[in-house]
């Protein structure tokens, strides 16, 4: 035992078997102090909002980053399959278009973009509330092509765009579908 | 089960195996905050404590199949977010901050006076220098108000080995703390 070791009696103390009556008198200063060490302690309750949608957020990012793994045989074998068929051509860097992205939600209090052209990342594309209409938008500079994609409602919510066609993911949902 | 009364844990588990994932939200939503004392005080920051929890229900969703009783995810699931704590405080040894106490302190500024958030901060920086398992029975003891029974069920482990490991704690803190008694 060191210098600084509590008496086991004040251990006792500090672990609510006897109180500070119970103790001797020459221990009572001691146990005084073990007291005041047990009185610092923070018994603050710690709430944790954000948990809920960033756990949800990447489960749903991880599954959709993990499609087109499951896909990719499929898409090897045609891809094969066209430049088998197709004569060579020289590659050309696709055209730039600005798309405007629109989804009316007046209950959300945030709405994001994740698709096929930020990797599904639910947290890469905010969209902007314009005002108190409960307009949500986001324009965006795509190369041409068709590009898959969904709404994210406050961070746990995915949603197609009603203003496009959809497809159906493979896992009981649907993708909004953009051909530029 | 009547209307309007809660699936049980239980039961969510069996539904998000069976493929319907966004009823995990519900099992999220209802344990997030029950240990997120617990990982702010392992951890000794509320921001390392949120990815800790986060973690720990990524991991938990990842190995839920092998959640041999359904009814009692909370306590499996405690069992993953307390090897989390543990390994996230290995690889932070160091970094056992004043930036950390001060964010577990800093919520006493508004009502409890400068002298209680000193005391407190002081406190949880000593937390911060005993080792994982004697800082893990003190947070259950004395800051989640949990008996060494209950702390030996649900740690697997015996009464006496939480004794032993909490007294050493008390030793080690009322030495980290001479300079504030």
């Amino acid at each position: 035992m060191s210098g600084h070791d509590f008496h086991p009696l004040v251990k006792q103390l500090l672990d609510g078997d006897i109180t500070l009556a119970d103790l001797p008198a020459e221990l009572r200063a001691e146990g005084a102090e073990a007291l005041r060490l047990l009185a610092a302690v923070d018994r603050t309750d710690v709430s944790m909002p954000a948990v809920t949608w960033r756990t949800m957020a990447k489960l749903e990012r991880r599954r959709r980053r993990f499609l087109p793994w499951l896909l990719a045989p499929a898409l090897a074998i045609a891809a094969a399959l066209v430049i088998w068929l197709r004569p060579a051509t020289p590659p050309s860097s696709a055209p730039l278009v600005t798309v405007r992205f629109v989804l009316v939600a007046p209950d959300a209090r945030q709405v994001s973009l994740a698709g096929t052209f930020n990797q599904w990342d639910a947290q890469a594309t905010p969209l902007v509330r314009i005002g108190a209409t409960g307009v949500w938008t986001a324009t965006l500079t795509l190369p041409v092509g068709q590009h898959q994609y969904a709404f994210v409602v406050d961070a746990v919510r995915w949603v197609p765009d009603p203003g496009a066609p959809a497809v159906d993911d493979g896992f009981g949902r649907r993708n909004s579908v953009l051909t530029l | 089960m009547g209307p309007g009364s809660q699936a049980g844990d239980g039961e969510i588990v069996r539904a998000v195996l069976a493929g319907d994932r966004e009823r995990y939200a519900q099992l999220v939503e209802r344990y997030r905050d029950r240990y997120a004392r617990y990982a702010t005080r392992m951890l000794g920051s509320v921001d390392a404590a949120e990815d800790a929890v986060q973690d720990a229900f990524v991991r938990a969703f990842d190995q839920l199949a092998q959640c041999k009783d359904p009814d009692k995810f909370v306590g499996w699931f405690f069992l993953i977010l307390r090897n989390r704590c543990f390994a996230e405080r290995r690889r932070n040894r160091t970094s056992a901050s004043l930036d950390a106490a001060e964010d577990v302190a800093a919520a006493d500024r508004t009502d409890g006076g400068a002298e209680t958030a000193e005391r407190r901060r002081a406190l949880q920086l000593a937390l911060l220098e005993l080792t994982p398992d004697q800082r893990e029975v003190f947070v259950l003891k004395h800051v989640e108000g949990l008996s060494y029974g209950e702390i030996a069920e649900r740690l697997s482990t015996s009464v006496p080995s939480l004794k032993m490991r909490m007294h050493r704690a008390y030793d080690k803190l009322r030495e980290q703390l001479r300079d504030h008694a």
